[in-house]
């Protein structure tokens, strides 16, 4: 299925209020449109009526004395009432003549006056009447009756935007509501999809990368939700209103301004080829650019102490220009095809509608009023706003698209539900039973692999990066499934039981040990109901943390910031140690941290593994020897077998490979 | 607040050909643009009253295509000079900040978070570069081609209706203007939320084993939800504001057209105005609405410009801290490395980093530096780079007083491996040449030979073509260190420092990096700073610092009799220091 298509799913999610919107968008912009209409029909019925024939009349409603005598515009008769002899009024500039004659020209063809003789011009020769010029006190008297009916259309066509305004403003909001509930919907989709992928997936992808997805990434579409959507049906809605009301004023010249629909379609797909091209390129060199001033701001002390602040200069030159340049092509094409052509394309449409009118009216009887001519004026300099937005959004269009496919794909990794089944605290019987494992197809990296934990027992796994070590770990938690043999705990295959039951009542210390933002109480619970605040404290105190941390201001709720990064790795350590005993799981895995930390810390450390050691079944990766040397079992590990296994004093007197890493340590002292 | 075009001067003056051009067509342009509704009035007019003949409308078609033509083609002059000249500054302004950048030493960069600094590289100068092209326009328009319209439409329709007309105009530019604000808060405050999300997905991501490994699996997702409504709440927030912008320019510009078309009709009757004037008038309405507009975002532009410009200032005005002075005397070769009573404190330290140190270091020699975290061990070896001022007393190279030597000259002498790693987001191989330009193949394979990363290198998916730093593969930081030791070491520098950069490879790998380079550097000198004392047992001379002060030296042998810290630490690391990690099986 295509990015649109699923960017359209989503928003089908929410379809009732789009529908809705929609509703008050078309209401709104039905409103708007009348409006021309609305400015014609004063033109055409009140400011040029006027030159409508006028009746003789009685003294009546909407009469108008003039020189004794009554007249009233001839639609204005009531059904059935007496009309007297036929006048006009004719209009040359601000001037006004009256003519009291029957059977009046229509009045087209130049027009002069002379001598009490108004003359019209036309191909057939002048024609004259005698008429006399109206003072400004005369012609505002026939006004009159005009005056109350032209207040009523402007408080119409007010209204009639206040209408139009409140529609608007309903559909804005509703629709950018639902915009946004969309994106929520399709970022809590996202995240809880992320905790349905497989650890790997993390593993291959850097976490930067996978945050972009589900935070920016979505924001692009968000964008695309609010702004895109809604401008192009917005623009949709406004430019087919236009073509309707231009239908009604007039079939032919709508007919002929369809043209322009084409015209405008083809632009747009020029301009949209070659903008997004140049889009692109500056978007990835400002990324390059950022990435670059971030790194060497990092970096800043290498450059320096290897004097390559030049070479690095002329790096950023290179990348600045390409920059400069291809914003410098955007910016040719945005002078050439954006808002220019948009004018060039109005101003041709004026010269096509002067002409289409004026050779009308040449010597002919006018095809159209002028409140026609000022209404299609109107509706053809509206037309071009709804257009303008559209390419406005262009850009942001392409930006959510491609954002859209790189969630989407994320969305179709394969990932395994989430289950909530909770099972009782197991003893923590732990049988590796001929296990084979490989992260890659026939890569195996541990090997028919087979030993026991008894429950309370303390398991030392020793053995060069990439013996197997972590494995083990990444097994015995599920982060990944072994391919051959069985894992058991209490005698039931780990396989039975859903991921999350079995890691219930396991505990983890990681060898560079996460801290969350939040405080060190909130680290240790990680806000779990079931820890309470004295369980924390408590934790706290018996790995010996309240020592490390006494100096802290707030204590418990001294904060704690990304990823720790205000304490040493010690204090890090010992909070996590904390939060393993916290939870008081049944088997307890522990990575030893390689890092140095000062003695004072290690020697907490070392006395904080046995607290947590006690009561259940622990499993140590090693890093230093001492560590486990009281361990009831020390497996040593080479290239995903088991080699050696016993106690210490046991391996020791197999004088095999764990006594020769003992030697080699021995040896270390002696160099010394 | 138009202080900014003063600030920019030096700008606008090397470009003031470009700006006068600009501005000139942008000028004649906006007169242009009134002319084609004149016509229509005209023309109008002249259909109405029957006196238009095929001449006169020739004439009519014929002027206004050649102002379609004439205005498309000054239009797109001096949008490309106008706005070029926006592209000009950003990419100088760009510059010129990656330039200072690259002057400055450390307390420049913990004074300035890097994310501060960013944001000025990118938001900042972005805003300086929108009030230089965009900027300009909106004066423009705000001014010359608003008058322009007003002045058209007094004169050529009515005083009289164009003042009532425009009443509410600068009605809508003050609402806007405050909506304005108000909207900018709200988007902070949405936009605040959004880092929030933001900064909570990347801890769920990377803590991704500790949720799974304790079950937060549901607990992270409802935190997440409460995250996104919160997001939500204020973004339907700035959707409020933001709504309200369309219908109120609707309603106000309304206004305006009722009052155009009841008053200009009035005016019709008083035989005032003709019709086609009535109808040219309310076009130009149309038009006044975007230089009204122009007035808000004139405002908003010049004080985001002007703020963003104080900042980037702010930065570039910052003085280079370490300043080489006018007439060096560059040591010629290097004899030795002396300090003498040395002194140092940093700008933001409390405490005496570094004090009454004096050691010589005669050429060949290798000096180890051992101590506690803290105890000034990484501060002397910075003394030799120049990154900061020099404190008291006196460091010499080659006899000569630092002080009186260039940076440059200085750090050419030194090959320096750091105790973070850093690397570039580029290939292994451009990695380690970022030590030295001119190296050959063959150079790059000795130094990573040195660096004992020979196996490792094997491993990588490219070989020395494989991309590392952030945009790479994932190096664990016992790679880093090799690769960052390799760059060193392929410069073949006078001075080799390693500090404690060895603390990521277990003690075989790093007693065998040590051996390499004394065999293969023998009469050139190496400082080592180091926690696992292993590394300094074969120094000519071990001394070791406790609060800034040097609290012991002598060779490993003379120190071990002492039977102080060192010894100490040295029986302690004797039980501990055994990593199994890399012993052969």
């Amino acid at each position: 299925m295509s990015v649109g298509k699923r960017l359209y799913q989503y928003a089908l999610f929410f379809k009732k209020t789009i529908i809705l919107a929609l509703l008050m968008l078309t209401v709104s912009v039905g409103a708007e449109l009348v409006g021309p209409f609305i400015a014609k029909k004063m033109i055409d019925d009140h400011i040029l009526g006027i030159e409508q024939p006028w009746f003789e009349s009685d003294d009546t409603k909407d009469a108008v004395s003039y020189d004794g005598t009554f007249y009233k515009r001839g639609d204005y008769f009531e059904e059935g009432e007496g009309r007297g002899q036929e006048a006009r009024i004719y209009q040359m500039g601000t001037r006004f003549f009256f003519v009291d004659e029957p059977d009046a020209f229509s009045g087209e063809g130049e027009r002069s006056f002379d001598n009490g003789k108004l003359t019209f011009s036309t191909q057939d020769g002048d024609i004259k009447f005698g008429a006399q010029e109206l003072s400004g006190k005369e012609v505002l008297a026939f006004y009159q009756p005009e005056i109350p009916r032209i207040i009523m259309l402007v408080l119409l066509y007010f209204v009639l935007m206040v209408v139009a305004a409140i529609f608007h403003f309903g559909q804005g909001y509703t629709l950018q509501r639902s915009a946004n509930r969309i994106i929520q919907k399709m970022r809590t989709d996202l995240f809880s999809h992320i905790q349905r992928l497989p650890i790997n997936y993390f593993d291959k992808l850097p976490a930067g990368k996978v945050v972009a997805r589900i935070t920016n990434d979505t924001e692009a579409i968000r964008e695309l939700y609010v702004q895109v959507l809604s401008q192009f049906f917005y623009s949709g809605v406004y430019i087919t209103g236009i073509f309707v009301a231009l239908f009604i004023l007039d079939p032919k010249l709508a007919t002929i301004c369809l043209l322009l629909l084409p015209i405008l379609y083809i632009w747009m797909v020029i301009y949209r080829k070659y903008a997004s091209k140049y889009n692109h390129v500056v978007r990835s060199k400002v990324s390059e650019i950022n990435a670059s001033i971030y790194e060497s701001i990092q970096g800043m002390t290498i450059i320096q102490a290897f004097r390559r602040e030049q070479k690095k200069q002329q790096e950023f030159e290179k990348m600045n220009d390409t920059h400069f340049n291809y914003q410098n092509k955007l910016l040719s094409l945005n002078s050439l095809m954006s808002h220019n052509l948009v004018s060039i394309l109005r101003n041709i449409t004026f010269v096509t509608f002067i002409w289409y009118f004026g050779s009308g009216a040449i010597g002919s009887e006018s095809v159209v009023t002028v409140g026609v001519l000022y209404a299609f004026v109107d509706y053809i300099t509206r037309l071009f706003q709804p257009v303008t937005g559209i390419v406005n959004q262009l850009a942001n269009l392409e930006i959510a698209l491609v954002a859209g496919e790189r969630v989407f794909e994320l969305l179709d990794e394969e990932g395994e539900e989430v289950k909530d089944s909770r099972i009782s605290r197991y003893k923590g019987h732990v049988e590796f039973d001929r296990v084979s494992f490989a992260y890659k197809k026939e890569d195996y990296v541990l090997k028919n692999l087979s030993f026991e934990a008894k429950p309370g027992e303390t398991i030392g796994l020793v053995g060069h990066t990439g013996s197997g070590k972590s494995s083990i770990m990444n097994l015995l938690f599920r982060f990944y499934d072994c391919q051959k043999g069985e894992i058991r705990i209490d005698g039931k295959n780990i396989k039975e039981y859903p991921r999350q039951t079995i890691r219930d009542h396991m505990g983890i210390v990681l060898q560079d040990p996460y801290l969350f933002t939040g405080t060190i109480s909130s680290n240790v619970s990680l806000n779990d109901s079931r820890i309470s605040r004295d369980k924390v404290e408590q934790a706290l105190k018996d790995v010996g943390a309240d020592r490390v941390l006494k100096h802290l201001e707030q204590g418990l709720d001294e904060p704690v910031i990304e990823k720790g990064g205000t304490m040493s790795s010690g204090q890090r350590q010992l909070i996590s140690f904390a939060r393993a005993l916290a939870f008081n799981p049944s088997i307890l895995i522990l990575d030893e941290a390689t890092s140095s930390v000062d003695t004072e810390t290690e020697s907490i450390i070392q006395e904080a593994m046995e607290t947590l050691k006690t009561g259940r079944t622990t499993f140590i990766i090693a890093h230093r020897l001492s560590t486990i040397k009281n361990a009831d079992q020390i497996l040593v590990l080479d290239r995903g077998e088991i080699v050696e296994k016993g106690s210490h004093d046991h391996l020791m007197a197999l004088r095999g490979k764990y006594f020769q890493m003992y030697q080699l340590q021995q040896g270390n002292m002696q160099v010394g | 607040m138009f202080d900014i075009f003063y600030k920019l001067g030096w700008f606008f003056k090397q470009h003031w050909k470009r700006y006068t051009i600009a501005i000139v067509l942008l000028l004649i342009a906006n007169i242009f643009e009134v002319i084609p509704p004149l016509l229509v009035g005209l023309a109008i007019d002249d259909i109405f009253q029957g006196e238009l003949t095929q001449s006169i409308l020739m004439q009519y078609v014929i002027i206004l295509l050649v102002i379609a033509v004439v205005s498309y083609a000054m239009n797109y002059v001096w949008q490309y000079l106008l706005f070029g000249g926006a592209n000009e500054i950003e990419r100088r302004l760009r510059s010129m900040f990656m330039g200072h950048l690259l002057r400055m030493t450390p307390t420049f960069f913990e004074r300035n978070r890097t994310g501060d600094l960013m944001a000025r590289s990118t938001n900042d100068l972005k805003a300086i570069s929108v009030t230089a092209g965009f900027g300009v326009l909106t004066l423009i328009d705000s001014t010359a081609y608003m008058l322009t319209l007003l002045i058209t439409m007094g004169f050529v329709v009515s005083w009289k209706l164009t003042l009532a007309a425009i009443i509410p105009l600068p009605i809508l530019a003050i609402v806007m203007q405050l909506l304005g604000k108000k909207i900018h808060n709200r988007y902070t405050s949405a936009q605040n939320a959004f880092g929030d999300l933001n900064d909570r997905v990347l801890e769920s991501v990377a803590g991704v084993r500790v949720i799974r490994a304790y079950v937060q699996e549901r607990a992270d997702e409802k935190q997440f939800l409460e995250g996104t409504e919160d997001v939500y709440q204020k973004n339907v927030k700035v959707a409020f504001i933001d709504s309200l912008f369309n219908p109120l320019t609707k309603i106000l510009t309304g206004i305006s057209y009722m009052i155009g078309l009841g008053y200009g009709s009035h005016l019709v009757f008083t035989q005032t105005i003709t019709l086609g004037e009535l109808v040219a008038f309310n076009v130009y309405l149309g038009m006044l609405i975007w230089p009204m507009f122009a007035v808000g975002e004139l405002i908003n532009i010049m004080q985001r410009g002007n703020a963003s410009m104080d900042r980037v200032n702010g930065t570039l005005s910052y003085q280079e801290e370490v300043v080489d002075i006018e007439n060096p005397t560059n040591a010629s070769a290097l004899s030795a490395i002396s300090f003498s009573n040395s002194g140092f404190q940093y700008p933001s330290s409390t405490v005496r980093n570094l004090s009454n140190v004096n050691v010589t270091l005669k050429q060949g020699d290798t000096l180890g530096i051992v101590g506690k975290t803290g105890s000034g061990k990484t501060t002397f070896v910075k003394q030799l780079l120049k990154e900061y001022p020099v404190g008291e007393g006196e460091i010499s190279i080659g006899d000569v007083s630092i002080d009186q030597q260039t940076k440059d000259h200085v750090r050419a002498w030194i090959g320096y491996v750091p105790q973070d790693h850093v690397l570039f987001s580029k290939s292994v191989r451009e990695n380690i040449l970022f030590g030295s330009d001119g190296a050959t193949e063959k150079d790059v394979m000795d130094a990573l030979r040195m660096a004992h990363f020979g196996q490792d290198l094997q491993m990588l998916p490219e070989g020395l073509e494989t991309l590392v730093g952030e945009k790479g593969v994932a190096l664990s930081g016992g790679q880093k260190q090799r690769i960052s030791i390799a760059r060193a070491l392929i410069k073949d520098p006078a001075v080799l420092i390693l500090d404690d950069s060895l603390s990521a490879v277990d003690a075989k790998t790093e007693a065998n990096i040590l051996d390499n380079i004394r065999r293969e550097r023998s009469g050139k000198t190496t400082i080592i700073t180091t926690h696992r004392l292993s590394a300094v047992e074969h120094a000519d001379w071990v001394i070791v610092l406790d609060e800034g002060q040097v609290v012991e030296e002598g060779t490993h042998d003379q120190l071990l009799a002492n039977k102080k810290w060192y010894f100490q630490q040295y029986e302690r690391q004797q039980v501990q220091e055994s990593l199994l990690g890399e012993v052969r099986s």
